[in-house]
């Protein structure tokens, strides 16, 4: 009963996945990929893309390990640069030309997945001594490793500023390297799509099996778990380099929609939401525990963020308001103060968005608020 | 329970719109912003728009607020004089935070309106991020301010207002030859690409020059707010002149007052970077601000009619002195005007062409120039001086100017 409610699942999530992918794909053939379609939805949708991976990596460590990391954008930076500098010599060694057909687009493939694995490899090396510490002293290593990375990068001759973020360096990553211009991501759209898909569902995968509930344990009582024969050193290890991957691939979808580097895009923090500490806020936003929440906490601070910055109806409110998206960082500080006073466990709190499960969830909820309805209705008439 | 959770949710509230309100009427920039969007006639089938992609908000909110103020005085100045073409002409102003990806949305969304004609950003790093695509599109751009040599050397449509690094640090070793200096050093942040683009086009112009550079220490971020252990080192390698591109974030409260602290009594040179640093040295740190020369893009205290004129109505329109940004933000909307005179056109390609044009001189208030091959003007600059008034504020002294010529 159990086995096929969850073939069942799969098969629902893949259909509709499946019909969401072909309906889009009719859009822009209908919108043959021009004006706002292919200027702000395609870019939107990149940018959704790497922010949800990095935020559903995050709450690995976040919220089913129960660890506090603040240098996720580390990771990520590695991906980025591990991706473009690896496109780039591809293109120097003659491997692709011209930027399509199937080499290039393995190339990239090949890019996102060497991303994924040297992130993966910092974070086994950062991982086996940091994560010997607890709480603070984790969150002062892992800030640490944030900003040194961003040094190291920086001090590299062949990556650093001098690099990737100058004018011809960027010119040279969007012109022949995995930096895709406007049109090239209305193509290569389904690339950032797959990626995201199959990393949600291995992230899906990794917390449904006994290395989910081990580490769910960890999280909950760290000494039971121990006591019960989990080995808590390294399932954390495994974890963090497990959460890294993704923050790694996040980084190459970052490079193929951002075709200029430039390290303070992943300091630890900066103007804009692609920060450590934005990742941090947004896994809080979609509650500790739940990979939906993560994706849809992500999405909810893209668009919130975009719509303040580009949004046409801004500049149509009152002066007074108006003054308010002056400071952008006030409203994120709003949202999140809205959030935490009125669902302290984040949007989704650990509850898991469902397909299959949804009737029966809505059907739960609404028996749940029933029953807490009358609960106060009789201590009301008992006072 | 609900109310106290209601009452703190409408306390936070309060506190937000209060802080806003306070905001706004101190920084005096959104006022105006509306009054010249009221001055346009409507007409919008008949207005030209151009897009403005500045860093509004964020750690360089100055040089944005610059940027788009200086824009505005010159689109009021053309609309009141009958427009560009017999059309109005309207701006369109985004916020990219100095950052790659939000100037890159901004850059879309302009696009997407169907803007072709774009002013922008601020610094090198985030202009990086829209000169390919702005190529693809067949936008053009102008960039205030974007230094870094490469941002106009691979695409078509990208030109500038301002110098090339290499010209700035080129000009800051000129000066340093002139001065007598024959041994420097320098202080960088390796993280920025406009600091260390900077020390490369110096320390490449000292050894054509013949000038020694003796130490080269770097911070690692614009952010970093530390600097007594690399002007130590100045002072152990014996040197009296030091060369250190910031930004005015961290040179008015950090660089300076530690370098001073550290026993470091030399020279300290910068560039367009050190501009609008005043409003941002406390008053106790003011005397150290002595012996301090930087390379900008124009000097309000110019007595040429141009500059004159042009720091008069900016005073009278926004209450303070232009900033080099504002400067720039002011040619920017001129080279425009004078391109789509000459094009006879508004439509992108035409301007392109019509500012690809290296024949054409501009006459601007940043100085007269003319584009080079790549779209990058050839002028020179002046040298400038902090000079402390003794009641804790600062004052600033033109120097030199070193003209183009003086460089070859």
């Amino acid at each position: 009963m159990k086995n096929n409610k969850t073939a069942q699942g799969i098969l629902l999530n893949t259909i509709v996945i499946v019909v969401l992918f072909a309906l889009f794909q009719a859009l822009t053939a209908a919108f043959g990929g021009a004006g706002s379609f292919k200027l702000v939805l395609v870019p939107s949708l990149w940018q959704c893309c790497y922010l949800i991976l990095l935020a559903a990596s995050l709450n690995l460590v976040l919220g089913f390990l129960g660890q506090l990391s603040l240098g996720h954008c580390g990771f990520m930076a590695i991906g980025a640069y591990t991706a473009a500098l690896l496109s780039l010599a591809c293109e120097r060694a003659g491997v692709f030309t011209d930027k399509s057909g199937a080499v290039y687009i393995l190339i990239i493939f090949a890019c996102i997945l060497a991303a994924g694995l040297l992130a993966a490899v910092t974070g086994l090396l950062v991982g086996i001594p940091a994560l010997r510490l607890k709480g603070d002293y984790l969150a002062i290593i892992t800030l640490g490793f944030g900003m040194i990375i961003v040094n190291v990068i920086n001090n590299l001759p062949f990556c650093g500023q001098d690099g990737l973020a100058q004018g011809s360096a960027a010119a040279s990553l969007y012109k022949t390297g995995l930096g895709f211009g406007s049109k090239a991501k209305v193509t290569y759209l389904w690339i950032a799509l797959l990626v995201t898909v199959l990393c949600v569902t291995l992230m899906f995968m990794f917390v449904r099996s006994k290395y989910g509930r081990a580490i769910r344990a960890i999280r909950d009582d760290e000494i039971a778990a121990s006591a019960s024969g989990i080995n808590v050193s390294s399932y954390k290890v495994l974890t963090f380099t497990y959460s890294a991957f993704f923050a790694g691939v996040a980084g190459a979808l970052y490079a193929c929609a951002t075709s200029s580097l430039s390290t303070a895009s992943f300091a630890f923090t900066n103007a804009g939401i692609l920060n450590s500490t934005f990742v941090v806020v947004m896994v809080v936003l979609g509650g500790m525990g739940s990979l939906t929440g993560s994706i849809v906490a992500a999405v909810i601070m893209f668009f919130v963020n975009y719509q303040i910055a580009n949004g046409s109806w801004v500049a149509a409110l009152p002066p007074f308001l108006n003054g308010v998206f002056k400071y952008p960082m006030l409203v994120y500080a709003v949202v999140l103060i809205v959030v935490i006073i009125f669902r302290p466990r984040g949007i989704f709190g650990t509850y898991e968005f469902s397909l299959i499960n949804l009737a029966g969830d809505i059907r739960r909820a609404r028996v749940r608020r029933a029953e807490a309805k009358a609960e106060r209705k009789e201590a009301k008439a008992h006072a | 329970m609900k109310k106290t959770k209601l009452l703190s949710l409408l306390l936070a509230l309060c506190m937000v719109l209060s802080l806003a309100a306070c905001g706004g009427s101190s920084s005096g920039s959104s006022a105006p912003a509306e009054s010249s969007g009221d001055a346009a006639p409507a007409a919008s089938g008949d207005t030209l728009k151009i897009g403005v992609i500045s860093p509004n908000t964020g750690n360089l909110a100055a040089y944005g607020t610059g940027i788009h103020t200086g824009a505005e005085l010159a689109v009021e100045e053309i609309n009141a004089a009958g427009g560009i073409l017999g059309q109005q002409v309207e701006l369109v102003e985004l916020d990219d935070r100095a950052d790659p990806t939000e100037c890159l949305n901004a850059f879309n969304n302009l696009v997407s309106q169907g803007i072709g004609l774009i002013i922008g950003s601020a610094t090198s790093g985030a202009t990086s991020a829209i000169t390919g695509p702005a190529n693809e599109e067949e936008v053009v751009i102008i960039a205030p301010t974007a230094t870094a040599d490469s941002i106009t050397t691979e695409d078509d449509y990208i030109f500038r207002v301002c110098y090339a690094d290499s010209a700035q640090g080129a000009i800051a070793a000129a000066y340093a030859k002139t001065a007598g200096y024959d041994k420097v050093g320098i202080v960088y942040c390796a993280g920025d690409v406009y600091s260390s683009g900077l020390k490369d086009s110096f320390s490449a112009a000292c050894a054509e020059q013949g000038i020694e550079v003796v130490a080269t220490e770097s911070s690692a971020a614009l952010t970093t707010t530390e600097y007594t252990n690399q002007f130590t080192a100045m002072v152990n390698a014996g040197l009296d002149f030091v060369y250190a591109p910031y930004y005015y974030d961290v040179i008015g409260p950090y660089v300076i007052p530690q370098a001073r602290a550290a026993g470091y009594d030399g020279v300290i040179m910068g560039a367009d970077g050190y501009d609008t640093t005043p409003d941002y040295v406390r008053e106790a740190d003011a005397p150290a601000f002595n012996n301090i020369y930087w390379t900008n893009h124009y000097f309000a205290g110019d007595t040429s009619e141009k500059v004159t004129s042009f720091v008069a109505a900016y005073k009278d329109k926004f209450g303070s002195e232009p900033s080099a940004f504002g400067a720039t933000g002011y040619d920017s909307v001129y080279v425009y005007k004078a391109a789509i005179e000459a094009a006879g056109s508004t439509d992108p390609a035409a301007v392109r062409d019509a500012l690809a044009d290296t024949s054409t001189v501009y006459e601007c208030v940043s100085g007269t120039f003319s584009f080079d091959e790549s779209g990058t003007p050839v002028k020179g600059a002046p040298v400038i001086t902090f000079k402390d008034n003794g009641d804790g504020t600062i004052g600033m002294e033109l120097v030199d100017v070193v003209e183009a010529s003086d460089l070859a």
